[in-house]
């Protein structure tokens, strides 16, 4: 039984995505077929005009590190304070220690974090963890962030400030999917894809609300 | 750890270093290889003599003695007491003799010097008595592929014995492998910590070996000194120079690399399939 049937559908550099749906759905499964985590049993996913089935196991890595991933479960590392969990996509591109650090400090700075850097984030609120998780996902500069429910748990509040550092990307032309149960009300430009047992039940251009 | 991958490296390398110093002690001895050269029984004197310049002339032969056919008849007699039998053997049944010990141990050469010798008139039989050297070193050869399979052992022991360890350490540290694969680290990324340890692992044991030989070493030699009679001064067990030493750190240290490595292979492959 295939988790995501029939799907097609295209997102253009820039935009701003919603993927909807009931839990369950294969909201996850989508984006990590998105973010070249898991291949497809069939079908074909395009990016850059590059067919991403044809790429080898080697290469995956590489496609991978274009894409700033914000996890459901966050994904942080318990046993290294902040300043470290944001460092590790910069270890990995093996970039010198002091761009490590001004990088990491000025995306630590971007959420909100920098004067908790030296924490270890299980210290931190659900919140802020969150936060820590999307300066990960932004330390290397990638020009498309892809995030699984990052409001699922939290607060009204907490759920505002997190959205509002996402449009924040946007806003400077980085390319946002975003995974949710239903769409945040927004008054950006944005476009939704609503799936429904793992098919690709609607699909809603918003515009720009004035 | 450390101490675990010393002692068992350390079983191997003993058993290397008492065989070649075996082989060394072999090679002080090998001078001593004697021919034993029969001559016929109505040669004349000026025969003998002919042949002992001919001998004396050869490079390959380090000293003559010469025990003519009486002497030895009256060894043999002595030896067997066989006095009372004289009158049954009308006469002296033994040859004139040559002992001839050699310069080389090389059968080649012997076997040549042998050949060249068998063709003098005169010589009647020519027996080796070299052989005893050539029982050692068979001997030598087969405790060597005694300890080289011993030794294979205990490396695939070693190997295993570090996986293991790394296996444990890649545990641990499964998040950090699961986190740095999805946000696009390549595999030999993710397996250069655990390799890098494995290659510590080896450096430290691979020490802790030299440590173990070289007290070993000294303890032998201490004991060797006091009954020194025994042996004559023969026995010092020298230890590993510097370039077996290297070469031992350096399997050790190969060994943890292929051992963290394989490690951490699994770990990966581990991942893949659950995600």
């Amino acid at each position: 039984m295939d988790v995501l049937q029939d799907i097609n559908l295209e997102i253009d550099a820039g935009d701003l995505i919603f993927v909807t749906g009931s839990s369950g759905a294969g909201k996850s499964t989508l984006l990590k077929l998105i973010s070249a985590v898991e291949r497809p049993s069939s079908g074909t996913i395009v990016f850059e005009n590059q067919n991403i089935n044809f790429l080898n196991k080697n290469e995956m890595p590489y496609l991978r590190r274009k894409f700033g991933m914000i996890f459901q479960d966050h994904k942080l590392l318990y046993d290294r304070d902040c300043f470290d969990n944001v460092a590790l996509p910069l270890q990995i591109n093996e970039l010198d220690p002091s761009d490590i650090s001004r990088r990491v400090r000025a995306a630590l700075n971007k959420v909100g974090l920098l004067n908790k850097e030296k924490l270890m984030p299980i210290t931190l609120s659900g919140g802020e963890q969150q936060r820590l998780a999307i300066a990960r996902a932004i330390v290397s500069r990638p020009s498309i962030l892809i995030a699984d429910e990052p409001i699922a748990n939290l607060d009204k509040n907490y759920a505002n400030e997190i959205m509002n550092i996402f449009y924040s990307f946007h806003q400077v032309g980085v390319t946002v999917i975003i995974s949710s149960h239903e769409a945040p009300s927004t008054t950006i430009k944005h476009k939704e894809f609503n799936i429904n047992q793992g098919k690709l039940n609607l699909e809603k251009n918003v515009p720009l609300l004035t | 750890m450390f101490l675990v991958i010393g002692i068992t490296l350390s079983l191997p390398s003993i058993g290397l270093l008492f065989l070649d110093n075996a082989s060394q002690l072999s090679n002080k001895i090998k001078y001593e290889a004697e021919i034993s050269v029969f001559l016929t029984k109505d040669i004349s004197e000026d025969q003998i003599e002919f042949i002992e310049s001919g001998l004396k002339k050869n490079s390959l032969i380090k000293n003559i003695h010469f025990e003519p056919k009486q002497d030895a008849w009256d060894k043999l007699q002595t030896k067997l007491k066989l006095s009372s039998l004289e009158g049954g053997i009308s006469e002296n049944p033994l040859p004139d003799a040559f002992f001839i010990s050699l310069n080389t141990l090389d059968s080649d050469q012997i076997a040549n010097l042998i050949n060249d010798l068998k063709t003098i008139e005169g010589i009647k039989e020519i027996v080796i008595d070299g052989g005893w050297i050539k029982k050692l070193r068979s001997i030598l050869y087969l405790i060597k592929v005694g300890v080289y399979t011993l030794g294979s052992l205990l490396i695939a022991v070693l190997i295993i014995v570090i996986s293991n360890t790394i296996r444990l350490q890649t545990l641990t540290y499964q998040d950090e492998i699961e986190v740095s694969r999805l946000i696009g680290a390549t595999n030999s990324f993710i397996r250069r910590p655990f390799t890098y340890t494995g290659i510590i692992y080896g450096f430290g044991g691979g020490l802790i070996t030299l440590g173990i030989l070289k007290v070993i070493v000294i303890i032998f030699n201490l004991i060797t000194h006091r009954i020194e009679d025994f042996f004559g001064g023969l026995i010092v067990i020298q230890n590993f120079n510097l370039k077996e030493s290297i070469l031992l750190i350096f399997t050790a240290m190969l060994a943890g690399w292929l051992a963290s490595f394989i490690s951490a292979k699994q770990a990966i492959y581990r991942l893949e399939k659950n995600i």
